[in-house]
């Protein structure tokens, strides 16, 4: 039998965690796409899928085995090395953002006062896949989503660090714990209340920079019949999927911490208070996408740089202020 | 001296993470691989903060390095895309360049054989409270050169851009 005292608790806590992490993305992965397709269904008053199990439960499963199965491609001309790096990329720093979330009390990877800054530093690893995806491709369209995806990440990604500036001011902490802890059990004892506006525009910006609808236009069907995975087959399209999906938890967690009084929450708090606002916003997501159309290309770049960072900039002068005065 | 043999074996894995992404940084054809290198070794060198007992350093150089100034940098390549510039230089020329990069190396190595080595011991773990209060008090005007440094160097690649607007 082993020893587990011998083991340093860090240590055992790393190694635990990123194996429950596994189980998490992976399973989160097949409920989100069931999820989204039953809401994109209701939403077109269609039932969705159906066939496959009892109302089309198993569906995930099912796609899920497909994309295992299929055959890996790489384009004639492509530079394969870049190609295939590209999905790895995508979908190694994924564990790292999930290390410094507290979904409940004392239920977290690994404890760091900079966890904020963990996370906003390897989110940015998911443009750079898209970058290489979409040249290593040698595809126009691949090429054309890429350059979308760079500008549309750099210009999102300036709201969104002013917005979490602003709570930063409030709480006066990088640490995801404390900013939990700083806020109370009842929803006018969170942060979204004295601040609103930075909880709206970094939802917005959030989904932006996921690439999600209305947004995702690096990934337009209509006009780049994929975008920056066109040439993807198999599991390569699948780590960009199941990435992209972890990113949208990752998030939507971040929300919840940030806005929503993290793992707190009436009579009775703990890790599915955290469950159910996170799953909420995730909903709320999938809800923005069937119900806006796609946005054109200027105008993503048009309602960023002269809407939200303006705004986010005032907002964070007034927190600051007020943090001053108070 | 557990502990000790984990920094030198990071320190190792890190040094060779940082050659080899300035290797292929150089030696790459494509620039959208060299570009690959270079993320490579900024990405060593966040690891290198890291020993050093500085996180927020770290953080902050894949935040700003990685996160930015590549993703920026991936933007000029695609907007000047041309030539990739295969097979521009001759033979010898090459061996010109190479041995050019590795005098660097060999001068530094000279020195460090020559000189007794000092072992300093690591730093100590600065909270970034203290760090931001040091920086808006103590240094606050070297600070604040620096953001006019960059604020110039800004302006400067507006004028030149428009500049060359109009000569065309």
């Amino acid at each position: 039998m082993m020893n587990f005292a011998a083991i340093p608790e860090p240590a055992l806590r790393l190694v635990l965690c990123i194996v429950a992490l596994a189980v998490f993305i992976g399973l989160n992965g097949l409920l989100l796409v069931y999820m989204e397709r039953k809401i994109a269904g209701h939403i077109q008053r269609r039932p969705g899928p159906f066939e496959v199990g009892p109302h089309g439960v198993l569906t995930p499963v099912a796609d899920a085995l497909k994309l295992v199965g299929k055959q890996l491609v790489a384009p004639e001309g492509a530079d394969k090395w870049l190609f295939w790096t590209a999905p790895i990329l995508s979908f190694m720093p994924i564990f790292v953002l999930f290390l410094p979330i507290e979904f409940g009390p004392n239920l977290f990877g690994v404890e760091t006062n900079l966890g904020l800054l963990l996370i906003l530093a390897f989110a940015g690893f998911n443009v750079l896949a898209l970058c290489l995806a979409g040249w290593g491709s040698n595809n126009k369209w691949g090429l054309l989503g890429a350059a979308r995806a760079v500008s549309q990440s750099v210009a999102y990604e300036i709201p969104l660090l002013l917005t979490v500036l602003a709570v930063a001011f409030m709480t006066g902490t990088l640490d995801l714990g404390e900013i939990t802890a700083m806020q109370g059990a009842w929803p006018w004892q969170w942060n979204v209340v004295t601040q609103p506006l930075a909880f709206v525009i970094f939802f917005t910006c959030a989904v932006a920079e996921t690439n999600r609808a209305p947004f995702d236009v690096p990934e337009a069907e209509s006009e780049l019949t994929a975008g920056f995975h066109t040439e993807y087959s198999g599991m390569g399209f699948g780590l960009f999927f199941l990435a992209e999906y972890a990113e949208m938890i990752v998030v939507c967690s971040v929300a919840t911490i940030l806005f929503l009084g993290g793992w707190k929450g009436p009579f009775i708090s703990g890790p599915w208070w955290f469950l159910v606002k996170m799953y909420a916003l995730l909903t709320i997501m999938m809800w923005f996408r069937w119900t806006y159309p796609r946005v054109r290309f200027d105008q993503v770049l048009n309602i960023c740089w002269k809407w939200f960072i303006p705004l986010a900039l005032a907002n964070l002068l007034l927190t600051a202020v007020l943090v001053k005065v108070f | 001296m557990n502990e000790t043999m984990a920094a030198q074996f990071l320190f190792a894995l890190y040094s060779l993470i940082i050659a080899a992404g300035g290797f292929l940084a150089v030696s790459a054809a494509s620039l959208v691989r060299s570009m690959v290198g270079l993320i490579a070794a900024l990405f060593g060198t966040a690891g290198l903060y890291l020993l050093m007992n500085a996180p927020f350093m770290a953080l902050m150089q894949i935040l700003i390095y990685v996160g930015a100034v590549a993703v920026l940098i991936f933007f000029a390549i695609m907007l000047t895309r041309g030539e990739d510039g295969e097979g521009s230089t001759s033979a010898l020329g090459r061996l010109v360049i190479v041995g050019a990069s590795l005098l660097l190396p060999l001068l530094l190595g000279l020195v460090l054989f020559k000189t007794d080595v000092v072992t300093l011991p690591a730093p100590e773990l600065v909270d970034i409270a203290i760090l931001g209060k040091k920086l808006l008090g103590e240094y606050v005007l070297a600070f604040e050169l620096i953001s006019v440094v960059l604020f110039v160097a800004m302006a400067g690649a507006v004028v030149l851009g428009f500049e060359r607007r109009d000569a065309r």
